[in-house]
């Protein structure tokens, strides 16, 4: 449906009232064709993502198609890639692990956002903060505290097992499939977490109050009415969290390759080791793509023409369920997840980030603060901790802005062409990390651009790499806004670009905060793009746990993950009393 | 007996001790030549793929110590990582490293068949350990660094009679589920060891510890964390990482294996085309110089000069029995071996 204005011959300027146009125009009604502010600004957005995201996709592919002595066009590296049957086995593995990883975080995710933001259960800001501490952890280092509290013979929750039992083997190996698949859906379950609670935020009580009154009872409200309005942000959460999931290589990396299993992202490793096939690894992560658009269409399918909307213009507030005796057994299953995901791991990790030598295992003797002293004396690594949360913010703000300006586009159907720049926008999520670096590298390090060994590289890369999570949560956002106050906005004169400053923001304002928190944490954490991309001045955080893990530093690494920890939850709490008050919510 | 005549002499032989002991050291003319063109070039970067970032920033605070006007910057990666960047650097026809270093010596193989390397012998390459030097005959790379490899062990859990004394002891079936060790699939140095012992023991070795289930990790360095967590107890690691952490009170030692410990020599070379060579020239002395020697010392790496003397705690490769594959033997097994580990191993 064409969006354009009701009232022809009106131009974007602000404060538009209706008695205007008589002034204008001697009274001919003409069409003028203006160009609106808008109207440059998501073309100048759309040329910058063609530039981001084809950019070094475009070089990969070439890249893949290309001989690794001659440069020539050839066909070996799909081959390569895909003509042995270990590497077919790694894929199917990953896809397997993706899907079970999927699945274990909605069964985390959802529940807690309900009891989060429908109910009026108590805890809630220790269970939101204890969330948003897994988001922050780097999965390497949760897997790391895991393999020491599950470690088959020395893990605590074993040990502890196997003295109070007296068993022979102990509870659970972390070294297994299933323990692979927890320990990445622990640190994976905050994005459908955010997703879900952010939509939930915006569904007025309307539509559970009538139910209600037609005489439903409150838990199938829950499943028929609550919850499939929030289908696309479970959905577009779930989706970001497979391709994540396939692409990780930190977890495999600690968990998967001690267990023995063949996980792709551990095979694409090969390819990087002497003699270096760059090309072949762009040809084996070149179909994910596909499986990219598969899912896209698969989400498309699902959701289909059903209309969720429930942010109108009408007004509406929301109520919390009274939960009645029920509210403390909820609050235990928040706090267990809380718990598998936070506070055990880091209880395991503390025991080394406080120790002098941490094999010793614990004694007063050995108690120190010297590895928190040495990340604050050393100037290095002050300058790295510095760099890491300057640069996530400026793609933090980058990537919110050129998310939101396209996703606006696609969803209000401005253009012809959305599904393709929605489609670009998602792209670089499915490419494992260190396969895109490689395609930043080379894109953005040569001339005319020469960024090499500049901060504007990693921002850039990160910016492409962390788009597809801004455009998601920006799509859910503008799904559930009805466009009829834009509508409104345009008949009573304003420009689309009044329509999108002055409603549209505001009215999604902790969901924007909430999505460029959900870029914010994920760059500071990001390795596997860094590791290309860092140069001696600009190295971050998660290069440094890496250097620190390579070599045993293990005190000095736990005590980075803490550090890592504390100062982004505070980063956090900032951004959330910068929002201010929950207008909708409506006092009891 | 004439007037205290033995003074100026007994003087002179005093103050020639104190300026030995001040360990001043007078510049050699051509270390003169090469900083003064260096100062004029001004800067000089590292890619280091030995040691680890902290280390690696003392180095370059001791080098602008000694030379000041010339800016040090390093970058420390695992040796693959710093490869791939180097090649994606010269296919771009543009150097951003003027000197690389790198545990795996088929690195240098192969830019030394692709012309990419500077012809360039050290002055102080003379004061090496004799095994260190020449470790490639025409000059083009030279020691930055001796990776050992021996057997490690945690000491809280591993009774005195029962601690291995050589490789094929790690076989024994009393390792079972106890022993871990990296991959050569992530490991320049482990690959090393895998040739090294595949030439000795034949590759039944490793089918032989298959069999007890061990843990493998990645790097080298994994098995210091592994048996540090206790998760398990015996394994092959680096001397100078175990007995680092030993330093700080974790329970680990090092048993130097009596069939001889494996060396692993990694290289360093000048890249060619580097807007910076005299620099780079310049660096190349100090690598082989006391200095350097001096920061592997403090932290238990092996010196590589001769008139640096090793850590206590830690032995002298002088000490040692040691062997080590050739260049020709690495380049040559350690592709096949990598394909026959997963085909052992399943990874």
């Amino acid at each position: 449906m064409n969006r354009q204005s009701l009232a022809p011959g009106l131009d974007g300027q602000e404060a538009g009232i209706a008695a205007r146009p008589a002034a204008r125009g001697r009274g001919r009604v003409r069409r003028s064709f203006r160009v609106e502010p808008w109207t440059l600004i998501w073309i100048g957005a759309t040329l910058i993502l063609l530039f981001l995201v084809i950019a070094p996709m475009l070089r990969l592919l070439i890249s893949s198609l290309q001989s690794t002595d001659t440069g020539a066009f050839t066909l070996e590296n799909y081959v390569i890639a895909y003509g042995n049957q270990r590497r077919l086995i790694g894929l199917g593995n990953s896809l397997l692990y993706g899907g079970a990883v999927v699945l274990v975080s909605i069964g985390f995710a959802v529940p807690l956002a309900w009891a989060v933001a429908r109910t009026d259960m108590p805890g809630k800001s220790v269970v939101r903060a204890t969330v948003l501490g897994a988001f922050i952890t780097p999965s390497y280092l949760g897997a790391i505290g895991w393999i020491l509290l599950a470690g088959p013979n020395a893990g605590w929750i074993n040990r502890a097992w196997k003295a109070v039992t007296g068993a022979d083997t102990g509870l659970f190996d972390v070294y297994s499939f299933a323990g692979l698949v927890l320990v990445t859906a622990l640190y994976a379950f905050p994005y459908i977490f955010v997703f879900t609670a952010d939509a939930l935020d915006r569904v007025s009580s309307e539509m559970e109050e009538a139910a209600h009154i037609l005489g439903m009872s409150p838990l199938r409200t829950v499943f028929k009415v609550t919850l499939p309005l929030v289908l696309p942000a479970v959905l577009g959460g779930s989706i970001i969290v497979f391709l994540d999931t396939v692409a990780l290589f930190g977890t495999p990396a600690v968990i998967a390759l001690p267990a023995r299993i063949n996980i792709m992202t551990l095979q694409l490793w090969q390819f990087f080791e002497f003699p270096v096939r760059a090309e072949a690894a762009a040809a084996y992560a070149v179909p994910l793509v596909l499986i990219t658009m598969a899912m896209l269409a698969l989400q498309r399918l699902i959701l289909g023409r059903k209309g969720y909307v429930s942010l109108t213009g009408k007004g509406g507030g929301r109520h919390h369920m009274a939960l009645g005796r029920l509210r403390w057994p909820v609050l235990g299953l928040c706090l267990v997840v809380c718990s598998l995901a936070v506070f055990l791991p880091y209880a395991a990790l503390a025991q080394a980030a406080f120790s002098r030598a941490w094999g010793q295992g614990f004694s007063f003797a050995n108690l120190t603060f010297g590895n928190f002293a040495y990340l604050f004396k050393e100037a290095s690594s002050r300058q790295i901790i510095l760099n890491t949360f300057t640069y996530s913010a400026a793609t933090a703000c980058v990537a919110v802005v050129l998310a939101l300006i396209v996703a606006y586009v696609v969803s209000r159907r401005l253009v012809p062409f959305g599904g393709v720049l929605a489609g670009l926008c998602m792209a670089p999520l499915v490419v494992p990390g260190i396969v895109l670096a490689i395609g930043f590298y080379a894109v953005y390090s040569t001339p005319p651009l020469a960024l090499y060994g500049t901060a504007a590289i990693l921002v850039l890369g990160f910016t492409t790499r962390f788009l597809p999570i801004a455009f998601a949560n920006c799509m859910a956002g503008l799904r559930s806004l009805n466009p009829e106050m834009e509508e409104a906005v345009r008949i009573l004169g304003g420009s689309r670009l009044l329509a999108v400053r002055r409603v549209v923001v505001p009215l999604l304002k902790k969901s924007l905060v909430g999505t460029w928190l959900l870029v914010f944490i994920p760059a500071s954490r990001e390795l596997s793009t860094a590791i290309f991309l860092v140069a001696a001045k600009t190295r971050v955080i998660s290069v440094m746990i890496l250097d620190l893990s390579e070599n045993g530093s293990f005190e000095l690494l736990a005590a980075l993950g803490f550090f890592l920890l504390g100062v982004t939850i505070l980063i956090v709490l900032l951004g959330y009393r910068l929002v201010g008050r929950d207008f909708l919510l409506r006092k009891a | 007996m004439g007037k205290a005549n033995w003074v100026p002499p007994l003087l002179a032989v005093i103050g020639l001790g104190l300026l030995a002991a001040s360990g001043a050291r007078a510049e050699t003319a051509h270390e003169k030549e090469l900083y003064e063109a260096a100062k004029k070039e001004g800067s000089i970067t590292w890619y280091s793929g030995i040691l680890d970032q902290p280390i690696c920033d003392k180095v370059g605070q001791a080098f602008s110590a000694q030379y000041p006007g010339i800016q040090f910057d390093v970058i420390k990666t695992t040796s693959q990582v710093a490869f791939q960047r180097l090649l994606q650097d010269l296919k771009a026809g543009q150097v951003q490293a003027d000197v690389f270093t790198t545990t795996d010596i088929g690195h240098m193989v192969f830019l030394k068949s692709k012309d990419e390397l500077v012809q360039y012998v050290p002055e102080n390459e003379a004061g090496l350990v004799p095994a260190l030097q020449h470790v490639d005959p025409d000059g083009y790379y030279h020691t930055g660094w001796v990776g050992l490899s021996a057997i490690v062990y945690n000491t809280a859990k591993v009774k005195p009679a029962d601690v291995p004394k050589d490789w094929p002891d790690l076989t024994d079936a009393k390792w079972k589920n106890q022993i871990t060790f990296g991959s050569p699939n992530y490991s320049g140095m482990v690959g090393v060891w895998t040739v090294a012992m595949a030439e000795r023991y034949g590759w039944d070795y490793f089918t032989k510890l298959n069999e007890l289930s061990p843990q493998i990790g990645r790097s080298i360095d994994d098995s210091v964390t592994v048996l540090n967590s206790g998760e398990r107890i015996v394994g092959m690691g680096n001397p100078a990482t175990a007995i680092r952490s030993a330093a700080k009170g974790n329970p680990l030692a090092v048993v130097y294996p009596t069939s001889g410990t494996l060396m692993v020599i990694s290289p360093s070379g000048i890249i060619k085309g580097t807007a910076h060579p005299n620099a780079a020239k310049l660096f190349m002395e100090f690598i082989a110089g006391p200095e350097y020697s001096k920061i592997l010392v403090q932290n238990f790496e092996q010196p590589l000069r001769t008139d640096v003397a090793p850590a206590t705690g830690a032995k002298s490769l002088a000490d040692m029995k040691l062997f080590a594959p050739t260049a020709e033997q690495i380049d040559k097994e350690l592709p096949p071996n990598k394909a026959k580990w997963r085909d052992t191993f399943g990874m």
